[in-house]
């Protein structure tokens, strides 16, 4: 299976993309500017009146952005009414109880592990990474999810796990309902 | 003829020399043997590196039990490597008002070196490759890639370099707070109170909190490192992964995080000579250190968020931390030196152009840190090599780049002069296209989902690496550029160790020429240690000390026999009763040690108080396993002598910490005691 770009993965690239570009074009114009010279005192009073401002919008912004966020958290919760499905890794394996789903199936993903750390990461069938939670020995990671397009997703580990942890692969259908 | 001598050259600001104080010798070597032992071994590491980078790109072929050994090295050894350098860094600007003491640092040395040493070996011989983050119980886990021995000798290297660090913080957290008025004053706290009018130098607030807070990290790190230690001789040690998890990435975390503070404490003070500008200690630098302090160690948490088992208000803390310890660098440090820098006539020269450098790598890599610290954002980026991009970006372009700038700017002064100006722009441009183009190669295939610390990379993905590689070659031509005109100005202040060549000008005619002159051989004298008190103890009058004796009579009733027969029912409530065990002796330590007649005759033996907090409390936990204790339970009285002497390696911690000082005794005993009820909790069996 190859790899494609996810549509949200796309939009956090484009926004840190233009951030750095942001942040290298201002390094630069200081670095221009650092040759001249300009007394402190004045640079003091332009440099404090704007660091106030500087500061506010980075405590608006993350206000904004982190609460939004909480709304959108992949925890599980509840979880009546969702078909279960089993997913247990090893060295260097994957199970999943069952093996497929119909498509639009509200699934409930128990993640754990028998022996070391695992990473359960789930691509659709298009190579878009959906998501990943992790796998751990003695405790079971929920993840629910909607998989709404029929086809083979696949799955990666994504913690490392030893020698074949790049080639711990598995796959999971789910069929038109 | 009369001639008109001139100032020395200076590769400084004109205006620095109002605030800039000569390097004394012991600062300089120090700062250079710290610093050199750290780029070469960074240097060797950034080989690695390099290599699987092209092993992912199917340029070279090392089979996957190799790249596992590389990439456990790799990571260990560039975090040892970048710690003694940057300790260095510190250490040399913090002499300056600090008297730190140079036993302690070369312990240091000598315990952090031996540590990367266990570890090469243990790698490269013994074939371990569980990560240098060596989640548990993936150690025991080896799929036939390394035997024990290889296991405990990691362990053992992954201590001793814990170790080296917790003695520089140990000495720093004792000197600043003995030199500027306890803990408060030295986090400046006194004066955001206006109980003083002069705030501590920059360099002395952030080493303080560096060193508390790397003193918590450490006590995690031992903790954990001394349970994955006996399990390698005892199989029937057994732990509580989530606990664990926690325990190895509140260390993991922490201690990497703190390697750009380190450094960051070094540029508060470097800097301004170039910009001919003091650094300027306001209230706001106050408070967003202080925010730091509590914020460095909560953030470690965003490392379990897909671990969905891990307590929803951790995860939501861990959020909002990990945004808001943004805060503090892009409001203070990074734009306060930008303010520094801006119309300052900056004088440009190697180091200052690395130090201005590290800033943008802060500033770009942390906005890369802060994207994936957001839940919904890192559920799709978890362990995809946008981790590995972000943290790349401010590891090397951030302290790899102040760290050579800080070897730089040691050599420069001692020069007189710098490198061209043709050899700095192609440095620049190399590590500025080859770190970013290479940091950009993992960004972009974060982007695209590819996970991290594959050996073999998913189909169609081969081709980022190589152009990652091509990248990573040209960083280290940047690196391989700077590290020659370092070895340039180091020739040029070797040659001139006794003489410099001073600009002179010739009265009669008016013409500049060189002239050789004596070097001016006088340092200033150090800053005095404080002689030692008797009463620099760590319960300072006779509340206190009644409150100890009050502390170890409840902790009696560790001792009580039905509270021993009831924590026999779980290998954690067991656990539990030694820590109270412990407890006690450790107050009982700190009370009996902190009277005046018993702390004069005790006298100040920090060295040995140093041992005694790191050695015993971990000698209890290395011996708190089943093959030690199982065979004692059908003795009573040998049974008896076990729990007693939980107790007896507590006595030693207390009476060890008591020679601390106030705060570093303190903080040690208490730490001490959290350890053991860390163990209690992240152990299972055992």
């Amino acid at each position: 299976m190859s790899l494609h770009y996810g549509g949200p993965q796309i939009a956090i690239g484009v926004v840190f993309a233009l951030l750095a570009l942001v942040f290298a074009t201002a390094f630069l114009v200081i670095a221009v500017q650092a040759g001249s010279d300009v007394g402190f005192e004045r640079v003091h009073d332009v440099g404090y009146w704007l660091r106030r401002r500087w500061l506010a919008l980075l405590v608006v912004v993350g206000v904004v952005v982190v609460g939004i966020s909480l709304f959108d958290l992949p925890y599980a919760s509840g979880g009546a009414g969702r078909t279960v499905v089993k997913v247990t890794g090893g060295q260097f394996f994957w199970s999943l109880q069952p093996a497929q789903v119909s498509a639009g199936t509200r699934v409930r993903f128990d993640v754990t592990s028998v022996d070391v750390n695992h990473g359960f990461g789930l691509y659709d069938p298009h190579g878009h990474l959906i998501g990943s939670v992790q796998a751990m020995p003695g405790y079971h990671n929920k993840l629910d999810l909607t998989l709404s397009e029929a086809g083979v997703y696949w799955i990666r580990c994504f913690e490392y796990c030893g020698l074949n942890h790049s080639t711990m692969e598995s796959s999971f259908k789910v069929t038109r309902g | 003829m009369a001639s008109v001598t001139a100032p020395a050259p200076s590769a400084l600001h004109p205006r620095a020399a109002a605030f800039t104080e000569g390097a004394r010798s012991v600062e300089r070597r120090i700062g250079l043997l710290f610093a050199a032992t750290g780029t070469v071994l960074i240097l060797l590491m950034g080989v690695l590196g390099l290599i699987m980078r092209l092993t992912q790109a199917n340029v070279i072929d090392v089979s996957p039990a190799w790249f596992y050994r590389l990439l456990t090295l790799h990571g260990m050894g560039m975090i040892t490597g970048a710690l003694i350098a940057a300790m260095g860094a510190l250490w040399y600007v913090l002499h300056e008002s600090v008297p730190l003491r140079v036993g302690h640092m070369l312990a240091s040395y000598a315990l952090t070196v031996v540590g990367a040493v266990c570890v090469l070996v243990a790698t490269l011989v013994g074939g371990f490759g569980a990560g240098w983050t060596f989640l548990p119980p993936l150690s025991f886990y080896p799929a036939g890639q390394w035997p024990v021995w290889s296991e405990s000798l990691f362990f053992v290297g992954m201590l001793l370099v814990g170790g080296g660090f917790f003695v520089y913080c140990i000495d720093v957290l004792r000197q600043t707070t003995n030199t500027f008025g306890g803990l408060t004053g030295a986090l400046g706290w006194r004066f955001l109170a206006e109980h003083e009018a002069q705030p501590p130098p920059a360099s002395v607030i952030a080493a303080t909190v560096i060193a508390f807070d790397g003193l918590l990290a450490m006590s995690a790190g031992m903790t954990i490192g001394l349970g994955l230690l006996g399990r390698t001789y005892d199989s029937g040690v057994g732990f509580d992964l989530l606990v664990s998890k926690n325990l190895v990435y509140f260390f993991g975390h922490t201690i990497a995080n703190l390697l750009i503070y380190l450094v960051a404490g070094a540029v508060y003070v470097l800097l301004p000579r170039y910009a001919g500008r003091p650094y300027e200690v306001t209230k706001v630098f106050v408070a967003g250190w202080g925010v730091a302090l509590v914020l460095i160690v909560t953030v470690y948490s965003h490392h379990l968020y897909m671990d969905f088992v891990q307590p929803r208000w951790a995860q939501i803390v861990s959020e909002i931390s990990s945004y808001a310890s943004a805060l503090p660098v892009a409001v203070v440090t990074v734009y306060s030196m930008t303010m520094l820098v801006w119309g300052s006539r900056y004088r440009w020269t190697l180091a200052s152009t690395l130090l201005y450098l590290g800033l943008m790598g802060w500033a770009i890599g942390g906005t890369g840190a802060v994207i994936d610290s957001i839940i919904p954002f890192n559920f799709r980026l978890h362990n995809t090599v946008w981790v590995v991009a972000h943290f790349h970006t401010y590891l090397m372009l951030t302290v790899v780049v102040w760290l050579l700038a800080f070897i730089a700017h040691l050599l420069e002064r001692d020069a007189g002069r710098t490198s061209s100006r043709l050899a700095r722009t192609w440095t620049v441009m190399l590590l500025l296209v080859g770190g970013f183009g290479l940091t950009g190669t993992w960004f972009v295939e974060g982007v695209l989902g590819v996970p991290r610390r594959y050996a073999i990379q998913p189909p169609g993905t081969a081709g980022y690496s190589l152009v990652g590689s091509i990248f990573g070659i040209l960083f280290a031509l940047g690196v391989l550029a700077c590290v020659a005109q370092l070895v340039s100005l180091g020739r040029a202040a070797w040659a001139g160790r006794h003489y410099v060549v001073a600009e002179r000008v010739d009265s009669w005619t008016g013409t500049h020429y060189g002239a050789r002159v004596e070097r001016d051989t006088f340092e200033r004298p150090a800053v005095e240690t404080a002689p030692w008190r008797p009463w620099d103890v760590p319960l300072a009058g006779p509340v206190q000390i009644w409150f100890g004796a009050a502390a170890c009579v409840v902790a009696l009733a560790s001792f009580f026999p039905q509270i021993v027969s009831a924590s026999e029912s779980s290998v954690r409530y067991h656990h539990l009763d030694h820590a109270g065990h412990f407890f006690l002796g450790v107050v009982a330590g700190l009370t009996i040690a902190s009277l005046p007649a018993v702390s004069r005759r005790l006298g100040d033996r920090s060295s040995l108080g140093l041992a005694g907090v790191m050695l015993a409390p971990s000698a209890m936990m290395l011996v708190m396993v089943p093959r030690f204790y199982e065979p004692l339970e059908h003795h009573s009285f040998e049974h008896a002598l076990y729990h007693l002497a939980m107790a007896g390696f507590g006595l030693v911690t207390g009476l060890a910490a008591s020679r601390l000082g106030r705060v570093g005794g303190r903080l040690s005993a208490f730490l001490s005691v959290g350890m053991v009820l860390l163990f209690a909790a992240a152990m299972k069996g055992g």
